[in-house]
C-alpha cells in the first residue's frame, strides 16, 4: 500500500485538470480501486475523488436512456425507465453492498479479475509490462477465448458492460479536448502488445454518461457461474430479439467472461436475422475461439449459453 | 435429558461487539507488528538488511534469525531460527512499530539477500520421492487385515476408482492474532488458539522459562477448524521477542492472504480405492491407497483411508498413506480431517456398487453394517447408524426415490443421493472448578477456550440446571491458563471431555449442599435423607415437596464464604469400547447439464452422537459442518501457480465458499442415543456434519445426470453436456 495524495474535485473542470496529472486515478465508488491499492496492484500518486460531481442523473427522453457515470448500480437497477436487460445484468452483479457503492462508470472501467493481475508478485504484462503473462501457461480456467494476445489473455469482468454492448450503448467522454462519444465495445482496447491500457481513454478523460438507445424487443441476461451469487461470470450472454410476424428482424448478442471486452457476436446476430436457427447462431458464436489448457470447456459452454439465452427470449426454436 | 435449550450465552456480547477477541485486548503503549515475507519460495536467506527500516519514523524493533537464536532450537522454532525458505510467502522477519502503517512501511523497506533454489511447486513433480510416513493423523499410516488382494481377485464385483480432492483452507472469520507483553519475568499472551495450555507449554519451552511464568488467554475465538495450532507459534514467538526486547506490548495479526500460507491447509489427496463384493453385495475386500502433499519443513498426513478400516464389516482391508514433499504450505487437520476426503471416495464407490448390483444404496449399506469395530476389535459403545438411515430416509422421503435421470423441474435435472458420515468419539483429560457464591450465584471455570461452538453455553447450562439455578445466575469463565486445565479444541472432544468433569464437580457440590442442609438444625431440611433432596429455582428441596430452603439462606449459615469444588476427568487408559458418532446425509441436487450449473436444493441429515446437551447448539454445529462440506464438494479450491509456487488468488474473491444463495434448507434429525459406556454419554458432533455430504452430493449428481464425479470440487466443466 503506497501513500497517495487525495483531492476532491469540486467540479468537472477541476476533475479533468487534476486527473490529467501522471499517476492520477479517479475515485468514484471505490469498490475496485481500493482493492487494487490494498493489494499493491495499483499505486496511484494522486487519487481524485469525483464521487460528488453532478454526473449522477438517470434520464429518459424519446426512448433514449442516459445513465450518469456516477449513478450507483443499485439506483440504476431500481429506476423505472431502465431497460430490463440492464436491470438483470446489475442484479446478477456482485452483492447488494457493492451495488450500493459501485457506479456505472467505475463498473465499466473495473480491471480484470485475472489472478495473475491481482497478485502483485506474479507475472502479468497488464500490471507490470514486460513481466510476462502468468496465465498463458499457468492457471487459465477464467481466461479469454477471443481477442487475446501472447501478452495477455485476461477477460473483462463487468456484467453491465455486456448488457450495454448488446443494446448498442455509447459512452460520452469528456476530456481536456472536449466531448466525444464511443460505442460501448470501442471503449475497450484489445491487449495486443500493450495490455496495460484497458480502455481507449486519454489521461484525464472521464466517462460522463452512458447513452442507451431504445430497443423494442425482448431480452435476457444469462450468467453462468460457479456458485449461486456474488461471483463473476464464467460465461454470460446478453440476448435481445425483435420479432415481427414470427421473423427475427433485429438480433443483439453479446458475451461476457470470454474476451478482454464485452464480445459482440455479430456473425450470429446477422445469421439470426437471415433465418438461422438458434443452434446455428450458437455454432457461429464460438467460431474463432482460441482455448488454453484449462478454459476449453467455455467454448461449449458459450455455445450452449447462447442457445439457452435465445430460447429464453424467443421461445424454443 | 435436558429439554431446555438456552440460547448462546455470549450471543448478545458478540452481536454488540462487546466480546473481546485476542486482537482487541485493550492495552496501553501498543506496538504493531508486520511480517516480512521472503522474496523467494525455496532457498536460503543470506542477509536481512534492516537499515532502511530502522529509520522509518515509529520503528521499534526488527526480529530476524539473529534475534531468534535466543529461543530453544526445536521443531517449532526452526522456521524462525534457520534462514531456510521452504515455501513462498514464508516470513523471514517481523517489524514492530508505533503504528500499523509505520510497521508496514518499515517492513516493505527491509532488504533481503537470498539464494534461490529450484522449488518443487506441485506434487506431480516429485512423485518418485513419495514415501510412507509412520502415522496418518494419530493412527498408523498402513494397516492390513486379511488379504485384500486375494479377495479382490475372487470378488463377484470389483469397483475401482481414482479420486482427487483439492487443497482447502480453513479461513476462520477471525484471523490469527496475538497481543502480548511481559510483566517482569511473566509473559502475558492473548492469542487466537485452539489450545491455550499447549501454547503455554510451547512458549515456556521455546523461551526456556518456567511454565508458571506464562499466561495464555483466549476468551473468545472466532473459529479455528484446525488451523489455530502450532503453525502459528513461530510468528507469535517473534512478536513475544519484540515485546521482551522493547518492553512494550506487541500486537500481530495475520492478513487474510497469509491464512492461505501460514496457518495450514486441508491436504489435497489422490486416492486409489478398490472395493470387492460378493454377489449379495457384501464387502469382501477394501484396498484404499492415499497420496498427499506435505511441506519440506513438516510432516502431516490426514488419516484419509482410516474410515475404510472400520465403517463397514469387511474381512480383508489394506490401507496405506504416502506423502510427497513440496515447497508449498504445510497441511494440518481441517474439520473432519481425513474422514471428509476418505468418505468422499468410499461413499461414492458404495453408490457405484449399489447401482451395478441393482441394490438400493441404503440397503447396501445396511448389509455391510459393522456389528463391532473390526479394526480395534472392540464392541461399539453404542451404534445407531441403522437408525440414522431409517429416520433420515423417512424424513427425506427416500422410499419415493425416482429412477435415475427421470426427474426435472424447469431447467434443473433433479437427483437424490445419500452417504454415511461418522467420526470417532474422542475425549481427553479435563478439570473444572465450580464456585457457589454466598448469594447462590455460580461460577464455572475451565481453562479450555470456546471455539465459538458453544462451550460457554453448554457448561453454564448443565451446571446451572443441576443446581436448579437460572442461566442468569451462572457465570462461565474459559480460555485462560490460570483456570483448571482442559483439552485442546480438536477432534470434536471439548464437550465430551469437560462435561464429565463439570458433572462430577456439580455432583460433589450438590452432595456438599445436601449434607450441610440435613445436618443443620436451623434448616427446614434438617434430618432428611440427603438422597431425597433436589435443586430447583434457587432452592434445595425435598423430593416429597414438604420442605425447602433457598440456597442463599443455607449458605449464609453454613458456608458464608461460599463453596468450591474442583473435579478431574481422566479417560480410561485402555478402551474396552469403541466410540463412534454416525450420520446419514440425504441430498437433493439440481443440475443444469446444458450450462453445467450444480445447486444443492435440499439436505436432510440424521445424526446419532450420544447425548445432545443443547439441541440449538448441536443444530448449529451440524448445519455449519454441512455448509463447509458443500463448499468442499462444489466450491473450495486453493491453487498453486506451478511457475512461481505462489498461491493464486489469496482472497475470498477467488477462493469460493458457499454464499447464502448456495445453502438449501437443512433438515436435521437428532437420533436419540443413550450410550451407557462413554462418560456422560456425550460424543463429539463438530466433525459429523462436514463429512459424508460430499459423496451424497456426488451421488445425487450421478442420479440426476449420470456423471460420476470423482474429483472435488465438482464444477461446471465436470457436468457440462451430461
Amino acid at each position: 500500500m503506497s501513500d497517495f495524495q487525495y483531492a476532491r474535485a469540486g467540479d468537472v473542470a477541476e476533475a479533468l485538470r487534476l486527473g490529467a496529472a501522471p499517476g492520477a486515478a479517479f475515485l468514484a465508488g471505490g469498490t475496485d480501486l481500493l482493492q487494487l491499492w490494498k493489494a499493491g496492484v495499483q499505486s496511484p500518486g494522486q487519487v481524485i475523488d469525483i464521487s460528488r460531481l453532478p454526473l449522477k442523473d438517470i434520464t429518459a427522453a424519446d426512448g433514449v436512456l442516459t445513465l450518469g457515470a456516477l449513478a450507483r448500480l443499485a439506483e440504476v437497477a431500481a429506476h423505472p425507465a431502465v431497460h430490463p436487460l440492464i436491470v438483470e445484468a446489475i442484479a446478477a452483479s456482485a452483492s447488494g453492498q457493492i451495488r450500493n457503492m459501485a457506479t456505472v462508470g467505475g463498473n465499466l472501467l473495473q480491471r480484470t479479475r485475472c489472478v495473475y493481475f491481482r497478485s502483485h508478485d506474479l507475472a502479468c504484462n497488464k500490471r507490470s509490462p514486460g513481466s510476462g503473462c502468468g496465465a498463458l501457461a499457468g492457471e487459465n480456467r477464467q481466461a479469454a477465448l477471443f481477442g487475446t494476445s501472447q501478452a495477455c489473455v485476461a477477460t473483462h469482468p463487468s456484467d453491465l458492460a455486456v448488457a450495454l454492448a448488446a443494446l448498442d450503448a455509447e459512452v460520452e467522454i469528456i476530456g481536456p479536448g472536449g466531448t466525444r462519444r464511443l460505442g460501448l465495445d470501442e471503449l475497450y482496447r484489445l491487449p495486443g502488445d500493450t495490455p496495460e491500457q484497458d480502455a481507449n481513454l486519454a489521461p484525464g478523460e472521464l466517462i460522463a454518461s452512458v447513452i442507451v438507445p431504445a430497443f423494442a424487443g425482448r431480452s435476457t441476461y444469462l450468467k453462468v457461474r460457479d456458485r449461486a451469487s456474488f461471483e463473476f461470470a464464467v460465461v454470460s450472454v446478453a440476448a435481445a430479439l425483435r420479432v415481427e410476424d414470427g421473423r427475427i428482424v433485429q438480433a443483439r448478442l453479446a458475451a461476457g467472461g470470454v474476451a478482454p471486452r464485452p464480445w459482440r457476436l455479430r456473425a450470429a446476430e446477422a445469421a439470426l436475422t437471415n433465418g438461422a436457427s438458434f443452434a446455428e447462431a450458437g455454432a457461429l458464436a464460438i467460431e474463432g475461439a482460441q482455448p488454453l489448457a484449462d478454459n476449453g470447456f467455455k467454448i461449449e459452454l458459450l455455445r450452449r449459453a447462447v442457445v439457452r439465452a435465445l430460447e429464453t427470449v424467443g421461445g424454443a426454436a | 435429558m435436558i429439554a431446555e435449550a438456552p440460547e448462546r450465552w455470549e450471543a448478545a456480547l458478540k452481536v454488540a461487539g462487546q466480546a473481546v477477541f485476542p486482537a482487541e485486548t485493550p492495552v496501553e503503549n501498543l506496538l504493531h507488528a508486520v511480517l516480512v515475507e521472503a522474496p523467494i519460495g525455496c532457498g536460503e536467506i543470506l542477509a536481512v538488511d534492516g537499515e532502511a527500516a530502522r529509520v522509518v519514523p515509529g520503528f521499534a524493533d526488527l526480529i530476524t534469525y539473529a534475534e531468534a537464536q535466543e529461543l530453544r532450537a526445536f521443531g517449532v522454532t526452526a522456521l524462525i531460527r534457520q534462514p531456510v525458505i521452504h515455501f513462498p510467502g514464508q516470513p523471514v522477519a517481523l517489524v514492530a512499530a508505533d503504528s500499523l502503517q509505520a510497521a508496514r512501511t518499515a517492513a516493505a523497506s527491509v532488504r533481503i539477500e537470498a539464494r534461490a533454489d529450484l522449488a518443487i511447486t506441485h506434487l506431480d513433480q516429485a512423485l518418485d520421492w513419495a514415501y510412507g510416513p509412520a502415522l496418518a493423523g494419530r493412527v498408523p499410516a498402513e494397516t492390513q487385515r486379511g488379504d485384500a488382494a486375494q479377495a479382490l481377485a475372487r470378488a463377484a464385483l470389483v469397483v475401482r476408482g481414482h479420486y482427487e480432492t483439492a487443497v482447502n483452507n480453513h479461513h476462520p472469520m477471525e484471523p490469527h492474532a496475538v497481543v502480548c507483553w511481559w510483566e517482569g519475568e511473566q509473559a502475558i499472551v492473548h492469542t487466537s488458539t485452539q489450545a491455550v495450555f499447549a501454547t503455554r507449554s510451547a512458549i515456556a519451552h521455546a523461551f526456556q522459562i518456567p511454565l508458571e511464568t506464562v499466561r495464555v488467554v483466549c476468551r473468545h475465538l472466532g473459529g479455528g477448524f484446525g488451523c489455530k495450532g502450532q503453525l502459528w507459534w513461530p510468528w507469535m514467538f517473534q512478536a513475544m521477542l519484540a515485546s521482551r526486547r522493547t518492553g512494550r506490548p506487541v500486537r500481530l495479526e495475520l492478513t487474510r492472504a497469509q491464512l492461505f500460507t501460514l496457518a495450514g491447509r486441508r491436504q489435497e489427496t489422490r486416492q486409489e480405492l478398490a472395493l470387492g463384493f460378493d454377489a449379495d453385495g457384501r464387502l469382501s475386500a477394501i484396498d484404499h491407497q492415499v497420496l498427499g502433499q506435505t511441506s519440506t519443513h513438516g510432516e502431516y498426513s490426514d488419516p484419509t483411508a482410516g474410515v475404510s478400516r472400520w465403517l463397514y464389516a469387511c474381512p480383508n482391508v489394506t490401507t496405506a498413506h504416502r506423502l510427497v514433499r513440496t515447497n508449498e504450505p504445510q497441511p494440518v487437520p481441517m474439520r473432519a480431517p481425513g474422514i471428509a476426503p476418505g468418505l468422499f471416495a468410499l461413499e461414492s464407490a458404495l453408490d457405484e456398487a449399489a447401482q451395478t448390483l441393482g441394490i438400493d444404496p441404503i440397503e447396501l449399506r445396511i448389509r455391510n453394517f459393522a456389528g463391532h469395530d473390526q479394526q480395534a476389535d472392540l464392541p461399539w459403545s453404542s451404534n445407531s447408524l441403522l437408525d440414522c438411515y431409517r429416520q433420515g430416509a423417512e424424513r427425506f422421503g427416500w422410499a419415493d426415490r425416482p429412477a435415475p435421470g427421470t426427474t426435472s423441474e424447469g431447467r434443473w435435472r433433479i437427483g437424490w443421493g445419500v452417504a454415511t458420515s461418522c467420526y470417532p468419539a474422542h475425549r481427553a483429560a479435563a478439570r473444572a472448578r465450580l464456585r457457589l457464591a454466598p448469594d447462590a450465584s455460580l461460577t464455572v471455570q475451565c481453562g479450555t477456550q470456546d471455539m465459538g461452538s458453544g462451550t460457554y453455553t453448554v457448561l453454564g447450562q448443565v451446571a446451572g440446571e443441576a443446581l436448579g439455578l437460572p442461566m442468569s445466575a451462572v457465570t462461565v469463565e474459559l480460555g485462560d491458563t490460570l483456570l483448571p486445565e482442559g483439552p485442546v479444541s480438536a477432534g470434536s472432544m471439548v464437550t465430551a471431555s469437560i462435561f464429565p468433569a463439570v458433572d462430577a464437580a456439580v455432583t460433589e457440590l450438590r452432595q456438599a449442599l445436601a449434607a450441610l442442609a440435613v445436618g443443620d438444625e436451623a434448616s427446614p431440611l434438617a434430618g432428611q435423607d440427603p438422597a431425597d433432596l433436589g435443586f430447583q429455582e434457587g432452592r434445595i428441596v425435598s423430593r416429597t415437596g414438604n420442605a425447602a430452603e433457598p440456597l442463599a439462606e443455607l449458605l449464609a449459615r453454613q458456608a458464608p464464604d461460599g463453596l468450591e469444588t474442583e473435579s478431574a476427568f481422566e479417560p480410561p487408559q485402555t478402551a474396552s469400547f469403541s466410540g463412534m458418532g454416525h450420520g446419514a446425509v440425504f441430498v437433493e441436487v439440481g443440475v443444469d447439464p446444458d450450462l453445467g450449473e450444480i445447486r444443492v436444493r435440499r439436505v436432510c441429515a440424521a445424526f446419532a452422537a450420544g447425548r445432545i446437551l443443547n439441541p440449538l447448539l448441536a443444530r448449529s454445529q451440524y448445519v455449519g459442518g454441512l455448509i463447509g462440506g458443500i463448499g468442499m464438494a462444489l466450491h473450495e479450491r486453493t491453487v498453486t501457480d506451478a511457475a512461481s509456487g505462489r498461491i493464486l488468488g489469496q482472497g475470498f474473491a477467488d477462493y469460493l465458499i458457499p454464499t447464502h444463495a448456495d445453502m438449501p434448507d437443512f433438515d436435521i434429525v437428532m437420533v436419540d442415543q443413550d450410550d451407557p459406556h462413554l462418560p456422560g454419554g456425550v460424543k463429539g458432533i463438530g466433525m459429523l456434519g462436514t463429512a459424508g455430504v460430499q459423496a451424497a452430493i456426488a451421488n445425487a449428481i450421478h442420479h440426476a445426470v449420470g456423471v460420476r464425479a470423482r474429483r472435488l470440487p465438482i464444477r461446471i466443466e465436470d457436468v457440462l453436456g451430461a
